[in-house]
Parts: C-alpha cells; sequence; structure tokens
C-alpha cells in the first residue's frame, strides 16, 4: 500500500500513535520528544516519517503544505518508551519565513539531504547552520542523507556527509525510505542520544 | 488609445499564437430573440411554442458574445444573445394586463412571515418571455477528458540556486503576526510532482452522479513538454496565465511558465501599452477568442479562451484565481517587486501547480465558482445542530473560524464573533485543501491566507480529514495555536463521532442531495423531508412513473440560490445528464444565464426562458432567490413554469436539511 492510500481509516491511524492521549507524563521511563525535519523540498522527509510511522513508502510525492504532524512510540531495550512528536516540514521557499514556528523548542532536529544531490546537502548545511543559531541550545542534531538506494546515482560521498557530521557534533546516517533501510535505526539511534531527566 | 484600436495589434499577436480548434463548428449568435406573447397561467395551452429548429452551423465563424461591457462595444458584430426582461413588481392582480413582453412573477405580500407555502414567491402567469436561442455549440468532442490526460515531471533545474542565501532576502517573508527575525530556508529546487496517480476522492461518478463529476480528471500540470510554438498548446481552449508587470512567467495552465517567456512578454506588452495610454484593457476578441485581462497591482493574469464563455464568468474566474495565489501567498508578495521588478515568482509557488489546475477544473463543474455562493452536504437539522454546537463551543475558545466539510460542501461552519467567511474564500481554502493531498496524510498546521478576509496577513489553519471526504478546518491568527487547535480536533471529532455526525454525512454523500424525480407533485404536502430515500413512499413523487426521465415536466436539473444565506443548492443530475460533457455544458449555460441575469441593473424580478436543442432553460431572478432550471427541450413552457413554482416550494419545505441556518450573519 503506499502512503497516499494510506488515507486514515481510523485503525491505521490508532496505530500511528498520533491520537495516543498525551496522559503519559514524561518521565524517566516515558519521553516525549519533539522532533523537526528539515531539508530541501524533495529529499524525503515525508518519506522517512511515514515509512517511520506507518511502515509505508508511496514512491509518488505528495508535496508538503505548510507542516505535517505525525507520532510515533518506541520502546527501547532499556524498557523506556520515547513519543516522538515529528514535524515534517514543507522545505518550501514561500515558508521559509515560518520555519521557527515549527523548529522552536524542538529538542531533536534531522536534517535531511538527498545522496543524490549535491545541492540539497549545501541547503543541507544551511540548515545546520540555522538551527545552531536559531534551536534551542541542547538540540540533538541528526544529519540524514536519504535515498541511499540509489547508488548509481550518488552524488555525495559517505565522507563527505560523515566528516561535516562530526565536525559539527551531529549524528551521521544514510537511510532510504524506499527499502526502509536505517530508518527505525535513525530513531532509535537519537533516542538512544537523549537528554534524560534525572531518574528517581 | 482605444480597446478598439488595440484589438487589431492584439487580435494579430493572438492569432500568432492561437489556432482554431476546426472541431468546433456551431455557432452562437445564430439565436432568434423571440418575444412569445403574455399569456395567463390557465392559458398555457396557447402559448406558442415556437420551437426554433433553427440549428445553424456556420462553420466555425463563431461570434462570440457580446454584452456590451465597457471596452468592447464597438466589437458586438452581432445582437446580442441575451434575451433579458424586465419585470414589473406586479402586486396587482394576475389577469391585470401585462404589457406583451413584461413577465409577471407575483410576489406575496406577506413575503417572509409564516410557514406556509405562502410566502414563496410564485411565478404565476406564464408570461416568461422566451427566447428560443439556437445551438450553444454542442459538437461532440468538444473539450473532451484528453486534455486532462496527461501528466508533468517538474523538475525546476533551470532555477539558480544561491547557496546560504536565505530566500527571504527575496522580500517574500509572508506576514507571521509574531516574530519572524530567523527568516531562513531552503529553496524549492527538484520539486517533482509524479501526479499519476493522484485521484480525486470518492466515488465521483457514482450512484449520486456527482456535482463534481471529476472522474475524468487527473490534477497537476498539463502538456509541460509545450510551448507557444507547439500546435496541440495553441489549439488548447482555454489558456490562463499569470504574470508579472515586467512579463515575467508565473503560471500557465498549458506548457511550461519557462518556456513561455516570450509569449508572457507579448502579454505583458500589450497590457503595459494600454495602461500608459490611461486605459484599463479588459478584453480583446480575435476571431472567436477572447482574451481577458486582470490587472492586480504587479501581477497581471489573462484568459485566452475560446469556449464562448462570457465576459463577466472568465473575469470571475481570474479573480478566483488571483485569490488562490494570494491564499497561498497573500498579498505581500507584491513587495518584491517593489524590490526587485524582475523578481521570478515561480519557486514560491513551488509545488501549487495542482491547486491551481484543480481550481480551474473546477469552473467546469463547480456552480459556486459564478454563484459566489457555498453550498450545504444536505444532513437532518438536528444533525447538523450538533456538529454546529462543538463548532460553537470551539471557537469560543479563540478560533476564529470552525469549519466542517465534506468534499466541496459545508456540514457546519462557525466564525467568532463579527469574523465572516466569504464564499469565495470557502472555495479557495477547499479547493487548497483538497488539491493538497499531503492534508489527507496526517494532521497539518499550514499558513494561508484568505483574501477577502485579510489579503495582507497569514492566518494558521488545522487542516485534518476525518474520513476519506470530511474534513476540519480550524483557523487561527495565532502562529502557536497548534496544540490548542489539536486538542479541539479531539474534541470535536469525540462529539461528531459520539452523535454519528459522519455517519450521517457517509449517508447523505451516498444518497444524494435534491433528486428532480422527487419533487413533489402535490404542493400541499408538508413537512417533507430529503431522506430517508431509500424505499420512501412514493406518494406524491414523480419517481416511480418516471425512473430513467428526468422529474415532471421533463424537469432535469436546477440550482436555487438564497440571496441572504450566500448558499445555493443544487439538485442531483437526472439519468438524462449523466455524462461529465453534459453536465459541464449545461454549468456552462447557467453560468450565461448567471452572467446576463446580473449584467445590467434591471428590476428586482427578472426571468428567462430559453429553448435550444439541448435543453430549455429557466431562469428567476427575485431579490431573495435565483432559481435556474433546466428541462427537457420539449418539455411545456407553462408546465415548466409551474414546476418552478413548486421547486421553490419543495426547496422551501426542506430549507432546514439543505441549508445552515441560523449561522453567524454573513456580512461584507
Ligand atoms: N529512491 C528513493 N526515492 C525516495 C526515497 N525517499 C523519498 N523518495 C522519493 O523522493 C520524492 C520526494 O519525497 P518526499 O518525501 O515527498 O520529499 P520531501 O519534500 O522532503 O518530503 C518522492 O517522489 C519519493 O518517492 C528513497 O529513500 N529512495
Ligand atoms: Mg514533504
Amino acid at each position: 500500500m503506499g502512503c497516499s492510500s494510506s488515507l486514515p481509516d481510523g485503525s491505521a491511524r490508532r496505530l500511528s500513535g498520533m491520537d495516543q492521549d498525551s496522559a503519559v507524563a514524561p518521565d524517566a521511563k516515558n519521553l516525549r520528544v519533539k522532533l523537526v525535519l528539515l531539508g530541501d523540498s524533495g529529499v524525503g522527509k515525508s518519506c522517512i516519517v511515514l515509512r517511520f510511522v506507518r511502515g509505508q513508502f508511496d514512491p509518488t510525492s505528495k508535496v508538503t503544505v505548510g507542516a505535517s504532524f505525525l507520532s510515533q512510540t518506541i520502546a527501547l531495550q532499556d524498557s523506556t518508551t520515547v513519543k516522538f512528536e515529528i514535524w515534517d516540514t514543507a522545505g518550501q521557499e514561500r515558508y521559509a519565513a515560518l520555519a521557527p514556528l515549527y523548529y522552536r523548542g524542538a529538542a531533536v532536529a534531522v536534517v535531511v539531504y538527498d545522496i543524490t544531490s549535491v545541492d540539497s546537502f549545501t541547503k543541507a548545511q544551511y540548515w545546520v547552520k540555522e538551527l545552531q543559531k536559531h534551536g534551542s541550545p541542547d538540540i540533538v542534531l541528526a544529519l540524514v542523507g536519504n535515498k541511499a538506494d540509489l547508488q548509481e546515482n550518488r552524488e555525495v560521498s559517505v565522507q563527505d556527509g560523515l566528516e561535516y557530521a562530526e565536525k559539527n557534533g551531529m549524528f551521521f546516517i544514510e537511510t532510504s525510505a524506499k527499502t526502509a533501510d536505517n530508518i527505525n535505526q535513525l530513531f532509535e539511534e537519537i533516542a538512544k542520544r537523549l537528554p534524560r531527566p534525572l531518574t528517581s | 488609445m482605444s480597446a478598439e484600436e488595440l484589438s487589431s495589434s492584439a487580435s494579430s499577436s493572438s492569432d500568432e499564437t492561437l489556432e482554431r480548434d476546426p472541431s468546433f463548428k456551431s455557432a452562437e449568435g445564430g439565436g432568434v430573440d423571440e418575444r412569445l406573447g403574455s399569456v395567463r397561467l390557465e392559458d398555457e395551452g396557447d402559448v406558442e411554442e415556437s420551437r426554433s429548429d433553427r440549428v445553424e452551423d456556420r462553420g466555425g465563424e463563431a461570434v462570440v458574445e457580446s454584452n456590451g461591457h465597457g471596452g468592447d462595444e464597438g466589437e458586438c458584430g452581432e445582437e446580442s444573445l441575451v434575451v433579458e426582461t424586465e419585470v414589473g413588481d406586479a402586486s396587482g392582480d394576475l389577469g391585470s394586463g401585462v404589457g406583451g413582453d413584461g413577465a409577471v412573477v407575483e410576489r406575496d405580500a406577506g413575503e417572509g412571515d409564516g410557514d406556509d407555502g405562502g410566502d414563496v414567491p410564485v411565478l404565476k402567469t406564464a408570461e416568461v418571455v422566451g427566447s428560443e436561442v439556437v445551438g450553444e455549440g454542442s459538437r461532440p468532442g468538444l473539450e473532451v477528458g484528453s486534455e486532462w490526460r496527461r501528466n508533468r515531471t517538474r523538475s525546476n533545474s533551470e532555477i539558480e540556486m544561491d547557496d546560504e542565501q536565505s530566500p527571504s532576502s527575496s522580500g517574500y517573508a509572508g506576514e507571521r503576526g509574531s516574530s519572524n527575525g530567523a527568516a531562513s530556508s531552503a529553496s524549492d529546487i527538484n520539486e517533482i510532482v509524479e501526479d499519476d496517480e493522484i485521484r480525486e476522492v470518492g466515488d465521483v461518478d457514482g450512484a449520486n452522479g456527482g456535482i463534481d463529476s471529476q472522474s475524468d480528471w487527473v490534477p497537476g500540470k498539463r502538456h509541460a513538454d509545450e510551448d507557444d510554438a507547439s500546435i496541440s498548446w495553441r489549439k488548447r481552449k482555454k489558456h490562463f496565465f499569470i504574470l508579472s508587470n515586467s512579463g515575467k512567467p508565473i503560471y500557465s495552465r498549458h506548457g511550461d511558465e519557462h518556456k513561455l517567456a516570450g509569449f508572457s512578454a507579448t502579454l505583458q506588452a500589450i497590457v503595459s501599452f494600454v495602461e500608459n495610454g490611461g486605459d484599463r484593457l479588459n478584453l480583446v476578441r480575435a476571431g472567436k477568442h477572447q482574451v481577458i485581462f486582470l490587472v492586480k497591482g504587479p501581477i497581471y493574469l489573462v484568459c485566452i479562451s475560446c469556449t464562448e464563455e462570457p465576459y463577466e464568468s472568465l473575469k470571475g474566474q481570474l479573480e478566483l484565481i488571483y485569490g488562490q495565489m494570494i491564499l497561498i501567498l497573500t498579498k505581500s508578495v507584491n513587495r518584491c517587486f517593489e524590490r526587485n521588478a524582475k523578481f521570478d515568482m515561480t519557486p514560491l509557488l513551488g509545488g501549487t501547480d495542482i491547486v491551481f489546475s484543480s481550481l480551474i477544473h473546477s469552473f467546469s463543474w463547480n456552480p459556486a465558482t459564478f454563484l459566489h455562493a457555498y453550498t450545504c452536504l444536505p444532513l437532518a437539522y438536528a444533525t447538523r445542530q450538533a456538529a454546529g454546537a462543538i463548532l460553537q463551543d470551539v471557537a469560543d475558545s479563540g478560533v476564529l473560524f470552525a469549519i466542517l466539510m465534506c468534499r466541496h460542501k459545508v456540514i457546519s461552519l462557525v466564525g467568532a464573533q463579527k469574523a465572516s467567511l466569504h464564499p469565495d474564500d470557502m472555495l479557495l481554502l477547499a479547493n487548497f485543501v483538497m488539491s493538497s493531498e499531503s492534508f489527507r496524510t496526517s494532521e497539518s498546521f499550514s499558513p494561508i491566507c484568505l483574501p477577502r478576509y485579510n489579503p495582507m496577513a497569514f492566518l494558521y489553519a488545522y487542516v485534518n480529514f476525518l474520513d476519506a471526504d470530511s474534513y476540519l478546518m480550524l483557523l487561527t491568527t495565532s502562529s502557536d495555536a497548534f496544540y490548542h487547535l489539536k486538542d479541539c480536533r479531539i474534541r470535536i471529532e469525540t462529539v461528531l463521532l459520539k452523535s454519528n455526525v459522519l455517519s450521517e454525512v457517509q449517508r447523505s454523500l451516498l444518497d444524494g442531495g435534491m433528486h428532480v424525480e422527487d419533487l413533489p407533485t402535490d404542493p400541499s404536502l408538508k413537512n417533507r423531508t430529503l431522506s430517508p430515500r431509500v424505499g420512501h413512499d412514493s406518494q406524491g413523487t414523480f419517481r416511480e412513473s418516471a425512473a430513467g426521465i428526468g422529474g415532471p415536466s421533463g424537469l432535469w436539473h436546477f440550482i436555487y440560490r438564497s440571496i441572504y444565506l450566500d448558499q445555493y443548492v443544487s439538485s442531483e443530475f437526472s439519468s438524462c445528464l449523466r455524462s461529465p460533457r453534459q453536465q459541464k455544458r449545461l454549468y456552462r449555460a447557467y453560468q450565461k444565464l448567471f452572467a446576463s441575469m446580473h449584467d445590467k441593473g434591471i428590476g428586482p424580478h427578472k426571468t428567462q426562458f430559453r429553448r435550444d436543442e439541448n435543453y430549455v432553460l429557466l431562469c428567476w431572478v427575485t431579490p431573495d432567490f435565483e432559481l435556474y432550471a433546466a428541462f427537457d427541450p420539449l418539455a411545456d413552457k407553462g408546465q415548466a413554469i409551474k414546476t418552478c413554482n413548486r421547486v421553490c416550494q419543495w426547496v422551501k419545505d426542506v430549507e432546514n436539511e439543505i441549508f445552515l441556518l441560523g449561522a453567524s450573519p454573513f456580512s461584507w
């Protein structure tokens, strides 16, 4: 099933956890984090989110308008759960001035580029600087090179991505929303890096 | 200089670029302007139904209707088709001699009070002046779906990208309420629009033969490979362009904007030539093409059409396209042009082709685009009340507008105190939400601007689809209200589920609204309701005997527009109007009627009766409502008039279900 046809028939939606009640208080065992995805339009942000939240991939692009909100809870091995509240932004120029609306207060920012596009990598670096300037100081930053399944069209080497990430204290991973490669790993690794509230 | 003089230069320039569609033959304008004698209701039989069979084929020499709008008087080659009848106020007795071509419309004196049928004005004396209008281009093959079929993969690779540069340096920064110091972003390169699989959701071709006959329509950019040198491009029946006053292309319905730069420059030259002379260029006729211009500050909108739609209608469509652009960007985009006259606006509209193409498509199926009114999904009064109550609740908590819709129809809507929503804004907002597939994927929070509410500022729209067809829109001025609106949505959804509103909505979708076959034959039958349709008693309705041939007296379809409510109700199409093409043609005919009825400020009551080979059209405009009805082309005129009276009574009887009543007054 494609992600567009994934029109929320109630069940899929509940599973996605989007509507799960907010009763789960954020405590040491049950974290709630606001995560924002940034990056050029078309790099695959929405596909990454839909792969993570619904386990789906639809090759036909549904251009995001404004920003979409989705959430997903994962359980870690130490039996803590992390509920990600995800802002999937549009990345279009007309919404540029509104980006802070979405990344303000975010605990995690995932900056995505497309490994087959140098331009998108340049844009990602722009976003990183932007976040370093205006994001919360203890924000967890991840750099994601998506569309890793398109090796033959690769324009950005793993090395370049990794180096840039290390220089900027970011977590780096290459993913494919299409094949689901490294998608769950991305979010699990982020979860591990979250600052934990002190356990009582 | 005058438009007339200009037309010669303009026509040569359009002739270069637009070729006539050879498939179009039947001409308009051969119409007979025939005024039938005064007939009294009792004498229907005497009405001379001089049905004209003069369907003329003028071999492509189409005559474009001219309603004599400013600037084009000199162009009227033919007499106007439009027959308009001034109607006396006729409060006198029925029989009193009404002049030979005066139609008598009697309105009940006690209008508005009491709920017996008496307060519906009655079109009594069968004195509707008729014109037997011959053939509106009825050639098969007119605008068949082919132009909707292709898709586009768009790659803006030719757009230069400025690394590191904040796109806001373009000067466009929307208009947020709060701080936007950190303006920055990525620009919109590599936007790929592959929309071959996007389809209008829902069974539009299903049992109810939907008004929204969009089954053949695939959204998205058409013919991206074309430019003004392509024969196919020139043959398109209807072009829409947006360009800047420096001649930069912004949007084109067909073809790639960037390849049309030369053509845009030509259009721009025409406009500024006229404007510099102090004249406003509105319309140029070139053969059977009309070129219509709308100037909005630094932005020009142009329509080139050979569809024979009236100037007013096409101009209204350009206004809507402009409104759609404002909805996406706000009018503050004008500032970009102040800063840089050569500003390229296309990146700002990245990914919105589909919004415009869907709007343009709706010009041929959604009567709201020319009626400037909205329509409600038929629902039991209590059901709509339940929805309205919870929306009101939410509106009281600081939401500016709470709108619950099903496809393009309103379930209920509520505005904060004093806030009013223009039907055009609703149309544009619904189009934006329904055409942008991403709203269906999850809940969204997006800046939008309501051009009639405040064209300068963004509002923030929380949008959530509650099921495949129904969606909730909560609008606010506050950019950080997302979590509050999300909570509101959860509350609303809970109430809607508990009170079964959403399942009622689905049932209404299946049942459809007013079916002409159900028109009560006995107007004295009171307290009728629309539903349930399945298995309801056939007493007093036409259904059983007439399955498949429309309603009584050959009634095929009607639209009733309430002036006070800013709402209209459109019947389902009878089986005689099954195909989307027939429906589109009927809407075009209604649209033409609408334009002619609203063209000149004549009397408070107006009627029009037209007969051509496709149908009989009857239109009746009063200060309270407008009725547009289509009948079998052989329908009896007296019967048709009687039937219209019954339709009005019927609408009155079921108004609780088809209209949103008692909503906060809309004032603009
Ligand atoms: N081959 C491949 N294509 C992808 C991948 N992720 C996304 N895409 C495609 O890239 C396009 C844009 O994806 P989308 O998620 O809408 O990008 P966004 O604008 O960043 O949200 C779509 O056509 C996707 O099918 C991937 O991992 N591999
Ligand atoms: Mg997206």
